[in-house]
């Protein structure tokens, strides 16, 4: 499942997506707003998206995986709108035989989703905040 | 021919607005739009060269012709996931 949703996020489900009888491991990553950038406090995080292609997007890094991986299974989800300190951007599950692909896939997919998935991040801090700026797309 | 641009991020503050709709010549390229925009929305010009388009959800080259009522996107560069 490739979702986007305004609500936290709970890896239970997520994991649950992925763990079928021939998994042997699952790794999950949890992206998760921290206090500080650059020694500068930060207050929370605002995430804007272009919702219905970030979809799209997702599950075309899905693809890509189970190309690479084709005994592997992927389940993310991606938080959007106004994100806390502690709170959970992103999770993403993958489940495979063994240890070593789970473990490749996963950081696979989250470089990939990094990369092509259209969403933004408002940093706000105590005295200011700015919209930054991560990897370009290679069009 | 007219298309839909929409905007996000920083790009949204910049133009005051989510959507704008820009006129072009029929058979104009993304390079095209991408002109225009400049011309018309000077705040956005040195940001240009840094954006990908995506038309209809799909990521294009700048030399992708567009059709009249096509939405297309203006993606800075990605900041999802948490650590940039």
């Amino acid at each position: 499942m490739f979702d986007l949703t305004e609500d936290p996020l709970d890896p239970g489900p997520v994991v649950e997506d992925v763990r079928h009888p021939g998994s042997g491991a699952i790794v999950i990553f949890l992206g998760v707003v921290r206090d500080e950038d650059h020694g500068r406090k930060v207050r929370y995080l605002e995430y804007d998206a272009y919702r219905s292609m970030a979809e799209k997007e997702m599950r075309k890094v899905g693809e890509e995986v189970l190309a690479r991986w084709p005994a592997a299974r992927i389940s993310v989800r991606h938080r959007f709108g106004r994100l806390e300190v502690g709170e959970t951007a992103l999770v993403v599950a993958v489940s495979a035989p063994h240890r070593g692909d789970a473990f490749e896939a996963c950081r696979y997919a989250i470089d990939r989703i990094k990369e092509i998935v259209p969403i933004w991040k408002k940093q706000v801090w105590e005295d200011g905040e700015a919209w930054l700026e991560g990897h370009p797309v290679q069009g | 021919m007219k298309v839909k641009v929409r905007l996000f991020a920083g790009l949204k503050d910049l133009v005051g607005g989510p959507e704008i709709t820009v006129d072009l010549e029929e058979g104009a390229t993304v390079r095209g739009l991408e002109d225009q925009l400049g011309r018309e929305y000077p705040r956005l010009k040195p940001l240009l060269a840094s954006l990908a388009f995506a038309v209809d959800e799909e990521y294009k080259a700048r030399d992708y012709t567009l059709r009249d009522d096509d939405e297309v996107a203006l993606v800075p560069p990605i900041s999802g996931g948490c650590d940039v």
